[in-house]
């Protein structure tokens, strides 16, 4: 074999159309074995492999397709996938020889006929199709007639309007109960790819068919058993029994080997329970979820981190999902950045008071590490779990002062931000730290830490007794700081005049801070702002007082939390692209086409908390023709009613800001949610210090600045 | 629910075979293929990349996702865009990677380009234009393409290519059962289960593991004749939790009384995976509440100061009656580490790899009960080297298994021949010790 490899090897170098012709010709005579034929085809397919051009070989090769040989057919199939679309003239030729194939004995070569047809989208070529494809898909054998219902999927994509017509969609319908698994499954597939396009027929499932599918399932591929179960996502419960049943039968497909299985698995039960009213059995079906979750986490690390993000997203709606699993997240040296970073997150997610000392330990061992970014990204989980659980916020001090003291230049200026926060979310507790954190003034050289810093000293001025030499130090270079400090510099000056308007020196700071921003900076934000103040001060500095020092809301983690409604559609769509980088549909549709944007319909089965922040969609190419699917069979009364076509409702009934009143009403499945997050929301005035950040639309609301997670540039998807 | 296509790059990230990527651009896969080579050099592992890259669409086309997978010194990507779950293109280079396995015993660039034919004809029948997998069980495939080796045996014994026909069968998929061939002949019927548990766990510095895990798998290799209808039963299946399997197994068998009705597929697969937790029974929600005794002990002291550091390691096995196998231990040292001086107790190696900068000690066999040392010092280029605060040890251990799962016995129904049984226990260990 070996020596006959090399030869193989030889093929790639660059042919020349001519030569490939002439062997082709000299191969037409004595060469009854066909081995002449096979070399040189082999040559030419290893140049379409290469990119080189061979399509002016094509009336050379179709002659070949005469060959009684599989090997050679193949390849000449392969010719003509590559090079059939672009020679519309010349596609004539080669019909009478597909034709012919259609109708040989062996199967394969049947098949093999209609899905190279199929591939070539040329008018001619797809008349022919049609007519062969009504007796494939009732061909006796298996593989031909899976072929063809794939086949169609492609003849509805040339002409919808005809293949309705012809009764494809009927006869695809009636595929639905071939006794071939795999037939089954691929006609769900083809219905899938016709029911995706906005042109296409609507598919729909009924209780009869869906039951159907799930029986099939057991003898599918795991391909096939992807298909059948997305497919169920087309089922809409009318009653809450239709869920439950539905749901044990998918329950037991957690159980495959297949990580896609068990993802798509997941995705229907989250589906599902949407529409279920039986709090055990929800409870029942969130246990069940979780180590399979778990189990995907011992595959390989590109597997760990699709589950990684997916379980971020189910555990924010389904919070007694791994609740008690936090230990599983722990992150190892070895594993890839994007694995940690993932983890990191999902560690915070589930923090809580039981476990905070445990969570904090890892990020304090996480601290040390090596990765700059994973570091940064540590020492902000450990700020961030001092203001989500309040019983661990002194021990986070701690190690955030710990942390400072190893002085390490990124990792100071990353415990500064989040300690400022820590200020916030807990006025009059941690201040007596503040002269440690003076010390550490000139490490500072990020502006995002640098800003952070003169936060603190102006805002705690009146109980610093230098605070007016630091900021002198530190308005030394004003002029070239980024803007994002010199506003920082401009208000802190401002405080720490209304804190201490008797001294001098604070008096002649702040007015050479407001010089130079409205004389000296072309920044018109920090211009106006400089401005804004003087006037204040001029006219009246107690009011400025007032309005300078006015309370801060405090901080919580609430808005790290996606929006229920959001979260609902988005976890509709589990697994996929918009879930890994935590994209609505709506909002992702511009970026990832989602052939049909779901939403959940609202039927009499749908829980009340789900249909409360139910998000409607809108279809914005309705089909010209709905046509409704019923299944074969005896056609059930239920399904033959008008269905209401689309959640198309007018607006959501309750907008984002009204989820806690909602919830309150009947929150049966959230109590946990709350368990989860202890910061209590502080009357109505919450405000989130960053949500101003997410003003773009997307999703995530709020969070760390980055903890909009977006496609990925050179950033990281977290935080 | 498609994915584009598929593209096979060599270890220079250049395209070795791809499919034709019909209903797209020419340029599209040329976008995935410099998206990945782009996203290489901006990490320092290559296991680093982020494994679904965000591909900016060109012009006006609509932003996709690159999937990746890397085989040796290949990478399998797999452009996906629109609602598509990147697990499923994830898990179909997988398969394909298995397939590739399968028909080329080793998968390397060279042996890809030596048989691109195959290649090609496998890309055909497992991937549709449409991004639909077709087939991928290998059972059914050897029907229809025909593997390298058996080719070539073919020509050359018969000499004759119309034999080739004949050899893919003319009646493929003829089997009701999409795993298993039908009509299978062995002269000799025999069936072996191996199975593997790997221990995953972090230590931490005070000795007491943090977490740890058990996962199980039963490798299976089954040449057994015509439909054998089998059913495996475990005398202790109660230690086994989260269970995956096969399609082959009948699941709602084993959720009825725990045991494993199936019909196998021919030749190597992976019949059950699982985890085992002995707390699983008590508290079924929460893991590694009773954790798993680790098979060693490590006591590590490491000293890093400003030009370099010393370590001194000792392991001690706590096996008292098996060896522990292939055992290694690996450390990075940080940036600038160089100049390593090291002891190890006998019948250990040491070496030191001054591009990844891991520092790894060897031992072919640690027998049971004994005790080994490793010392010494390094030197740093870098004042204060940050040196990996965690050493990774692995090993297996033979015959033998965590949770000591047992079968019981294999009933075989539908044949009337008695299969040969084969039954072996491996337990492999991946442990990450802080210091």
């Amino acid at each position: 074999m070996s020596s006959q490899a090399g030869q193989d090897a030889k093929f790639f170098q660059r042919g020349k159309i001519q030569e490939f012709r002439a062997e082709l010709q000299a191969a037409e005579v004595k060469d009854k074995k066909f081995i002449k034929r096979r070399t040189v085809l082999k040559k030419i397919v290893a140049n379409i492999t290469m990119g080189n051009d061979m399509s002016p070989l094509f009336p050379d090769v179709v002659q070949c397709l005469g060959t009684p040989l599989l090997e050679i057919k193949k390849m000449v199939y392969l010719f003509l996938v590559s090079y059939g679309k672009s020679k519309p003239d010349q596609i004539h030729i080669v019909i009478p020889r597909f034709l012919e194939d259609c109708n040989d004995r062996n199967p394969l070569i049947r098949a093999l006929a209609i899905r190279t047809m199929s591939y070539i989208p040329i008018p001619v070529v797809t008349e022919a199709l049609t007519e062969q494809l009504r007796h494939c898909l009732k061909d006796r054998d298996p593989y031909v007639r899976k072929t063809a219902a794939i086949c169609v999927a492609k003849v509805y994509t040339a002409d919808p309007r005809k293949a309705e017509k012809a009764g494809f969609v009927e006869m695809l319908r009636d595929l639905l109960l071939d006794p071939n698994a795999t037939v089954v499954s691929n006609a769900v597939a083809a219905l899938t790819e016709i029911g995706d396009r906005p042109d296409g027929v609507f598919f729909k499932l009924n209780l009869t068919i869906a039951n159907k599918l799930l029986a099939a399932i057991g003898e599918s591929s795991e391909w096939g058993q992807i298909y059948i179960l997305d497919s169920l996502l087309r089922f809409v419960p009318e009653k809450h029994s239709e869920a439950d049943v539905l749901a044990e039968r998918v329950l037991i497909q957690l159980q495959h080997a297949n990580s896609a299985v068990v993802l798509t698995a997941i995705k229907i039960l989250l589906y599902l329970m949407n529409y279920m009213e039986n709090r055990r059995l929800i409870e029942h079906i969130c246990k069940k979820m979780g180590p399979p979750l778990v189990t995907l986490l011992s595959s390989g690390p590109e597997v760990q981190y699709v589950a990684l993000r997916n379980i971020l997203l189910i555990i924010q709606r389904r919070p007694t999902v791994l609740r008690n699993d936090v230990k599983v997240f722990f992150c190892k040296y070895n594993d890839p950045i994007y694995v940690k970073l993932a983890k990191l997150e999902i560690m915070y997610r589930l923090a809580r008071e039981e476990n905070a000392k445990e969570v904090l330990a890892e990020l304090q061992e996480y601290a040390s590490e090596v990765d700059v970014d994973f570091v940064r990204k540590a020492v902000r989980s450990m700020g961030r779990l001092a203001i989500k659980v309040e019983p661990a916020a002194d021990l986070c001090i701690k190690a955030l002062l710990d942390l400072i003291e190893t002085k390490v230049s990124y990792v100071v200026q990353e415990a500064i931000i989040v300690i400022k926060d820590i200020f916030r979310r807990y006025p009059g507790k941690y201040e007596g730290i503040i002269p440690t954190l003076c010390e550490h003034l000139d490490a500072l050289d990020e502006p995002e830490a640098k800003a952070a810093m003169i936060w603190i000293v102006g805002q705690y001025a009146d109980r610093m007794d230098n605070a007016d030499e630091l900021l002198d130090d530190l308005v030394y270079t004003f002029l070239e700081e980024p803007v994002e400090v010199q506003l920082a510099l401009l208000t802190a000056s401002v405080k720490l005049f209304i804190y201490k308007s008797k001294s001098e020196k604070a008096k002649e700071l702040v007015h050479r801070v407001l010089k130079w921003t409205t004389e000296e900076i072309d920044n018109p934000d920090l211009r106006d702002r400089g401005f804004m103040y003087w006037r204040l001060l001029a006219i009246n500095p107690g009011v400025a007082g007032e309005i300078v020092l006015a309370e801060k809301p405090a901080i919580t983690t609430d808005s790290d939390r996606m929006d229920r409604g959001a979260l609902d559609q988005l976890l509709l769509h589990t697994g996929t692209l918009g879930s890994i980088y935590h994209k609505n549909p709506e909002a992702s549709s511009r970026e990832f086409p989602y052939p049909a944007a779901r939403a959940l319909a609202d039927t009499p089965a749908l829980n009340p908390n789900s249909r409360a922040v139910l998000v409607p969609i809108t279809r914005t190419q309705l089909p010209p023709a709905v046509i409704n699917i019923p299944g074969p069979g005896p056609n059930e009364p239920g399904n033959q009613k008008p269905e209401p076509p689309l959640p198309a409702k007018p607006a959501p009934p309750l907008p984002t800001e009204d989820e806690d009143a909602a919830e309150g009403g009947g929150g049966e499945d959230d109590e946990s949610e709350r368990v989860l997050s202890p910061v209590a929301v502080q009357g109505d005035a919450v405000a989130d210090p960053y949500s101003g950040l997410d003003q773009l639309g997307t999703l995530s609301a709020g969070g760390y600045s980055a903890d909009n997670p977006r496609p990925k540039e050179d950033d990281d998807l977290l935080f | 629910m498609a994915i584009d296509g598929l593209i096979i790059l060599d270890g220079a990230g250049r395209p070795i075979v791809q499919t034709s990527f019909q209903s797209t651009s020419p340029a599209y896969p040329l976008i995935h293929i410099d998206a990945y080579n782009n996203a290489l050099t901006k990490v320092s592992r290559p296991e680093d990349v982020d494994p679904v890259l965000y591909v900016a669409g060109i012009s006006n086309d609509k932003p996709s996702a690159c999937c990746h997978v890397g085989c040796g010194d290949l990478r399998l990507l797999c452009p996906v865009s629109g609602d598509v779950d990147p697990l499923f293109a994830l898990a179909f280079i997988r398969t394909f990677i298995d397939i590739l396995q399968e028909y080329l015993g080793h998968v390397s660039a060279s042996t890809l380009r030596d048989n691109f034919d195959v290649v090609y004809q496998l890309l055909e029948e497992t991937l549709d234009s449409g991004g639909h997998p077709l087939t991928t069980s290998p059972n059914a495939l050897r029907d229809i393409v025909i593997p390298p080796s058996l080719l070539n045996k073919l020509l050359s014994v018969a000499g004759a290519n119309i034999s080739s026909l004949s050899a893919a069968s003319s009646n493929p998929f003829a089997s009701p059962i999409p795993w298993r061939k039908a009509n299978l002949r062995h002269n000799s019927n025999e069936i072996y289960f191996d199975v593997v548990e790997e221990l995953r766990a972090i230590v931490g510095r005070n000795g007491v593991s943090l977490s740890s895990d058990v996962s199980g798998k039963i490798n299976t290799n089954c040449k057994l004749s015509g439909t054998p209808d089998l059913l495996l039963t475990f005398t202790n299946s109660k230690l086994l939790t989260d269970c995956s399997f096969h399609p082959c197994v009948r699941l709602p068998r084993w959720s009825k009384d725990k045991c494993l009705s199936f019909v196998p597929p021919d030749g190597h697969f992976i019949l059950q995976e699982y985890r085992y937790s002995p707390s699983s029974t008590s508290h079924p929600s929460a893991l590694g509440v009773n954790q798993v005794p680790i098979p060693i002990m490590l006591k590590p002291s490491v000293m890093v100061n400003e030009t370099g550091g010393t370590i001194d390691v000792t392991v001690t096995s706590r096996l008292t009656t098996r060896a522990i196998e292939d055992f290694s231990l690996e450390l990075y040292l940080g940036q600038g580490a160089g100049a390593p001086n090291f002891m190890v107790s006998a019948g250990g190696s040491w070496a030191f790899d001054p591009r990844s900068l891991i520092l790894r000690w060897e031992m072919a066999t640690v027998p049971a009960s004994s005790s080994h040392t490793f010392r010494g010092s390094w030197i740093s280029s870098v004042p204060h080297p940050r040196s990996a605060h965690a050493f990774r040890t692995k090993f297996a251990i033979q015959g033998h298994t965590f949770s000591a799962l047992k079968i019981d016995q294999l009933r075989l129904s539908g044949e009337t021949y008695k299969p040969y049984k084969g039954v072996r226990g491996r337990s492999l260990v991946d442990v990450e010790w802080r210091w």
